[in-house]
């Protein structure tokens, strides 16, 4: 049986905390150490060093970060610079040096952000100034107070619309018109000059931004067009300027810009080691899990690198903690692409049977049996190789996915929805389509017995004894499943319902009760509600699950019903369009019968087997690394 | 599961959970415990550590969570615009963190502080909090935003931002969007649980333009015209025109007495904002006591039972609160009641 990931072990290093740092970066380098979160050692030591070096870190990120979108990428790091420990010292100078280089550019970007939205609303001028060409007005009049009237021109986000036209109704003022696109939306309003003094807050609550129409501004349009073309030279001047400005302070201020990357990098293995490192006073510990493969290496490089005494312990994972042991990701080969499936649904928990090569053999068996037939298979092995650069690695899945289709062809003697080219290996399916339907509820009964002793195993292996005896998929949900079956295969063959079975039927039903009634700690309403449900779950899962195999043969005769009427189609056609209807007829099964079987397939494996028998909740080995990778990934 | 399986489903589960109702005996009754009995009753006594604080911010955290997997729970066997409707309600946690965020970088005060008054948001919600509180200043931390589902928020925030650095109006905005939200998905429902639910969230928006109409209004003197800008549409008795004649009078005391009479179901309406505050919220509450029981809308029901749960667990952490910081009995009562005071 194939265990996932089988060789890991616990860690601790007991180390002296000044040497921490050193240590994590140690462990970085070697991208041998996942660290371990949980508060183990929570009373012996108490605190968990660095928390403030972390605020630090993160906010001298933040700054960096900030500075580099608006000076422009740094370089990549050369990797030949040597990795350096970063001193609290140090890290509190950078983040000092980096808070004032922000404060010093800060200003910079706040103008650059206004000057954009100038640009904006000069093209929100430009756009409502053309929609107004054809008036006969001078333009400037379209904003402030006249004699009589109170004009605003200008836009507000789209969605505040509706309701200021509603209010402003109230207020005797109208939206003469709406234009424009995006978030924002031009406008202008038009009222009565004596109710102009309340129009002010309502804009200012609706996010109003006036459009800004000199009043120079009259009918003739060359006059407009030059104003505006001033404007965004100006406008445009003054962002060369800024961007220039910043060229110079990123020119003067390089080197230091590349130091604070280099040691705020360095510094990311100790800030990502966050609780799995605790401490007390001077001592402090760091644990986690490595593969006993390398257990040696990093004992090596501990005892060079770091300064201070330190012990470092290893054991192997307890069967209480089988579920948080990280697990190392393996090179797959050909099952690289069943494997990356596999890890959609979830990632095999430590010392849990590793369900890709059998998802593999299963996937690639029933997809061959639904969609059967020679030529199809050899169209869908061509594809793969011939997209093997775009797929890479699912070329596999391609190739081993068609060759299944092109050997169930040959069994059914199915090429290109022609039945009668060859003779079939085995039988043709629509020939005795209850015998296909028999078949694949065996296949059915088969899937859900070995699924139930994986489970079973399973949770023998993580410690978990009354889930593999009474939970769904356990042992006496199996033996209740192998009762109904075996008395249903009996009342069928016209033997009648044998006692043995009503009893055994009996006896699993009333532990499976009494297991969900006793392991509820729930008010006593919901434990009876939760009790049924569970009951039903159990019992109805099989046999649903068991009719759901059906589709297998269901899709192998849908196969060939779909390839006959495009004969049917084809055959109505002259010789033309008989050939045209039987490509396209063709084309049409491949795409979307094929892809219909797939889906289906992948269902089945999904949740017929691996909802039964799969936990699929491991953690994958995600290393300590030096750089930025994965301030996300470790909490 | 079917509709006829999800409403059997979901009845079952309602009915079960408003077993964790307290109601109003056992609330008073809890508050009148010391606070060693009160720890073990509420389970506070499991936030062990030296700063009360930090023992208190753990507690209430523990307290959303259990609402939040409660939400989760009901949420299961809804789709469609049901379950947009829910997961919109449990947004106002993501709400209530950028109104966080956002005084907190007006204020200035420092990253760790904000951090400490933030919600730890659940899966199906969102927003990344790490990258907003990593901001300087309300324009960038509202740039940010634009990059997320609260995109349009940020587009009206930051405009108006630049004309008047006031939290109020931001506070007004997202108010705005959460309930416009709430009532866009609830219009979007069929038959029963959309009239019923329309109602319910009716309610929500009434007690809250009231309360906040006359706050702008009559305490912030803002213009009739701004607050009626600032109500949010789709309540139940208060509509914009009904606001408006409220609104257009001088003062409090005659703006009360334009009030609708059928604003609350029972009773007078007090003469103070604050206390007009809770005699809406309790209003509401009791309706939705009738609601989670007999609304023939499921939905309405699982509404219901959601917002008293949450005014049951402010009202938890409120008393722990009051204890832990030695508050006397009197003041806790008049806080947790402050109308029986007033009735007194």
């Amino acid at each position: 049986m194939i265990l996932a990931g089988q060789d890991m072990r616990h860690i601790t290093i007991k180390l002296m905390r000044d040497d921490l740092p050193r240590a994590s970066l140690v462990m970085a380098e070697l991208e041998a150490f996942a660290p371990d979160q949980r508060p183990l050692l929570e009373t012996e030591l108490p605190e968990i060093p660095g928390e403030d070096f972390r605020s630090r870190i993160r906010r001298a990120w933040g700054h960096l970060d900030r500075l580099v979108t608006l000076i422009g990428e740094l370089p990549p790091q050369d990797t030949e610079t040597p990795v350096l420990v970063l001193q609290t010292e140090q890290l509190i100078e950078i983040d000092q040096w980096l808070a004032n280089a922000w404060k010093q550019c800060v200003p910079c970007d706040e103008e650059l952000h206004r000057i954009d939205e100038d640009f904006r609303e000069l093209d929100q001028l430009k756009k409502s100034l053309e929609e107004f060409a054809d008036l006969d007005v001078n333009l400037s009049w379209l904003q402030g107070e006249h004699e009589h009237l109170d004009m605003r021109i200008g836009s507000v986000p789209v969605e505040n619309i509706p309701r200021l036209r509603e209010v402003l109704a109230l207020s005797n003022h109208l939206i003469l018109n709406v234009a424009g696109d995006g978030d924002t939306r031009r406008i202008l309003i038009a009222g009565r000059r004596e109710d102009a003094a309340i129009l002010d807050s309502v804009l200012q609550a609706a996010a109003f931004k006036p459009v800004n129409i000199p009043a120079s501004f009259d009918q003739h349009p060359d006059r407009v067009r030059d104003e505006l073309a001033r404007r965004r030279q100006i406008l445009e001047q003054r962002s060369s300027e800024l961007h220039g400005m910043m060229t110079n302070w990123r020119s003067s201020n390089y080197r230091q810009l590349l130091r604070a990357r280099q040691l705020l990098e360095a510094a990311e293995p100790y800030s990502n080691v966050r609780g799995a490192a605790r401490s007390r006073g001077v001592l402090a510990v760091l644990q986690g899990w490595v593969p006993a493969s390398r257990l040696g290496e990093v004992e090596a490089k501990l005892q060079k690198s770091l300064r201070l005494p330190f012990v470092l312990e290893s054991r192997e994972p307890r069967s209480d903690e089988r579920h948080l042991v990280p697990v190392p990701v393996r090179e797959r080969g050909l099952l690289k692409p069943f494997s990356k499936l596999v890890e959609q649904y979830g990632v095999p928990r430590f010392g849990e049977f590793d369900p890709t090569i059998l998802f593999a053999v299963t996937f690639v068996g029933m997809f061959g049996m639904m969609f059967g037939d020679i030529g199809h298979g050899a169209i869908i092995v061509l594809t793969g190789l011939v997209l093997r650069r775009k797929i890479r690695s699912f070329t596999y899945l391609f190739v081993l996915a068609g060759a299944s289709s092109m050997l169930f062809g040959w069994l059914y003697g199915s090429i290109f929805g022609y039945e009668h080219w060859i003779e079939p290996l085995w039988l043709a399916p629509m020939s005795d389509p209850i015998y296909m339907l028999t078949v694949a509820l065996g296949w059915g009964v088969t899937f859900l017995t070995v699924g139930s002793g994986l489970a079973i195993t399973n949770r023998l292996f993580s410690g978990d004894l009354a889930g593999a005896l009474f939970a769904a998929g356990g042992l006496f949900s199996l033996i209740f499943y192998m009762a109904l079956l075996g008395g249903l295969v009996n009342l069928v063959q016209g033997g009648g319902f044998p006692l043995v079975a009503t009893v055994m039927i009996v006896i699993t039903l009333i532990l499976l009760i009494s297991y969900q009634w006793l392991s509820s700690d729930m008010p006593y309403g919901e434990r009876v509600f939760t009790t049924v449900i569970e009951t039903f779950e159990i019992v109805n899962g099989y046999i649903s699950s068991s009719l759901s195999f059906l589709r297998v043969a269901a899709f192998s005769l849908n196969h060939v019903a779909l390839a006959l009427a495009v004969f049917t189609l084809a055959n109505t056609m002259g010789t033309i369009g008989y050939w045209i209807t039987l490509v396209i007829g063709n084309i049409f099964i491949i795409v979307l019968e094929g892809l219909i079987v797939a889906i289906q397939t992948l269902r089945l494996e999904y949740y017929e087997g691996f909802s039964r028998y799969f936990y699929g909740d491991g953690t994958p080995f995600r290393p300590l690394r030096v750089g930025r990778s994965q301030n996300s990934t470790i909490n | 599961m079917s509709g006829l399986a999800h409403q059997a489903y979901l009845r079952t589960r309602l009915a079960i959970m408003s077993e964790n109702l307290l109601g109003r005996e056992k609330l008073h009754k809890l508050s009148t415990l010391s606070l060693e009995e009160l720890a073990k009753h509420t389970g506070f006594d499991k936030y062990q550590g030296p700063d009360p604080t930090a023992r208190l911010a753990a507690f209430e955290r523990a307290q959303m969570q259990i609402w939040l997997d409660e939400l989760s729970a009901l949420l299961r066997p809804l789709e469609g615009p049901a379950r947009r409707l829910l997961t919109q309600w449990a947004s106002r946690y993501e709400l209530l963190d950028i109104k966080a965020l956002v005084r907190g970088k007006i204020g200035q005060l420092p990253n760790e502080e904000i951090e400490r008054s933030l919600f730890k948001l659940p899966g199906f919600l969102s927003l990344n909090l790490d990258e907003l509180l990593n901001t300087d200043t309300v324009p960038e931390l509202l740039r940010h935003l634009l990059k997320t589902r609260y995109r349009s928020l940020a587009v009206q925030a930051l405009r108006r931002y630049e004309e008047n650095p006031d939290p109020f109006l931001l506070d007004a905005t997202l108010d705005q969007q959460f309930y416009s939200n709430l009532i866009n998905w609830a219009q979007r429902l069929e038959g029963h649980d959309r009239t019923e639910t329309l109602n319910m969230i009716g309610r929500f928006v009434d007690r809250h333009n009231l309360v906040w109409s006359l706050r702008y209004r009559y305490n912030y003197r803002l213009q009739t015209s701004e607050v009626l800008y600032l109500a949010i549409d789709g309540g139940r008795v208060l509509n914009r025109a009904k606001l408006q004649q409220i609104l257009q009078m001088d003062t409090l005391e005659e703006a009360l007495g334009k009030l609708p009479s059928n604003i609350l179901r029972s009773g007078e309406m007090p003469r103070e904002i604050t206390n007009i505050e809770y005699a809406m919220r309790n209003d509401l509450f009791e309706y939705a006591e009738g609601a989670m029981r007999r609304s023939p809308s499921i939905l309405t029901s699982v509404l219901a039972y959601l917002l008293l749960r949450r005014g049951e667990i402010k009202k938890v952490y409120a008393i722990v609160h009051a204890r832990v910081n030695g508050l006397s009995d009197s003041i806790l009562e008049e806080a947790l009641n402050p109308l029986e005071d007033i009735a007194a």
